[in-house]
């Protein structure tokens, strides 16, 4: 076993030390997927933490609100304008962190596509029978166009590759407002 | 009058988003982080309502409705798909799966209570 171990990191390091550019390629994307692995687990676990204290945050301040309705009604009147204002005041705000909070779920889910487009790219420019192949290409992007599936995915994929050969035009960002639009739609059959 | 809710996504601070809305409206939540989970979840216990993503490992959440479906005591019960996608198609098999309706994340916590409340 320990023979076989030494010839297959001994075949590695032939690999990977032999000079071709879509070995490089490869090695670059590989780079990139790694930077962005690596940050979205450091972000992850500050959201973790952040999502615990504001849950704790929230539930104590619903806490305080059944509190004062159940206080006698002399000291409750007295209080009711003013805290009914604060506690209302406080909702509104738990319902926009909700909405924001969501946003980085979203995020991670599309550079988790981003991810897996360059671990895909990079298999396959070090294929030679593929990559020389423009019917080849035209497959991993029919593959790669099915992964993308918020609006805002597929408008950034479809602007790509209708500027594809046309080197004076920039991507269109994408419309905020479509994407504002779109967040929180509610259809019923 | 608030009743139970089963929660359905594989993504933790969703799940914790949901519930904590959901609950702050007095629902009783289960979770569950993909379909299969959720599949078994609903045999045991009786949720009055579903809410779903599409996209999770083992089963996705369209596949879930119809899997619900196909079960006595979830033919009638509300199906609410949570979801990023807001494709045609994609909301075109769910619907044909028997969903009830289709919410694009990110959602806000008002408009998917009033939604809960008009479907149950």
């Amino acid at each position: 076993m320990a023979m076989s171990h030494d010839n297959s990191a001994s075949a590695t390091a032939t690999v990977v030390n032999a000079f071709t550019p879509e070995l490089q390629m490869a090695n670059m994307l590989g780079l990139c997927e790694a930077q962005m692995e690596s940050a979205l687990q450091e972000s992850d676990q500050a959201v973790d933490a952040l999502i615990k204290a504001f849950t704790n945050l929230v539930e104590a301040t619903r806490s305080v609100s059944s509190f004062a309705k159940d206080l006698p009604p002399e000291i409750r009147d007295t209080l009711s304008s003013d805290l009914d204002q604060k506690v209302a005041a406080i909702s509104k705000q738990v319902g926009s962190a909700v909405m924001a909070f969501q946003f980085y779920d979203k995020l991670t889910q599309r550079l988790g596509h981003v991810r897996y487009s360059l671990s895909t790219l990079a298999l396959f420019v070090c294929d030679r029978t593929k990559s020389t192949q423009p019917e080849q290409w035209k497959r991993l992007l029919n593959t790669l166009r099915r992964l993308y599936r918020t609006e805002e995915e597929l408008q950034i994929f479809q602007a790509i590759m209708d500027g594809i050969g046309d080197e004076a035009d920039e991507p269109p960002a994408p419309a905020a407002a479509d994407e504002e639009a779109k967040a929180g739609e509610v259809e019923l059959f | 009058m608030p009743g139970v809710i089963l929660a359905v996504d594989d993504s933790a601070s969703m799940r914790q988003m949901v519930r904590f809305t959901l609950e702050g409206a007095g629902y009783k939540v289960m979770q569950a982080a993909d379909g299969v989970e959720a599949l078994s979840l609903a045999k045991e216990t009786a949720a009055d309502l579903v809410l779903t993503d599409v996209n999770m490992p083992r089963m996705d959440g369209i596949a879930l409705v119809r899997e619900l479906r196909a079960l006595d005591h979830y033919k009638f019960v509300p199906m609410l798909v949570l979801t990023t996608e807001s494709g045609t198609d994609t909301k075109q098999r769910g619907k044909e799966a028997g969903a009830t309706g289709w919410i694009v994340k990110p959602f806000n916590p008002e408009q998917l209570l009033a939604t809960i409340a008009r479907v149950l």
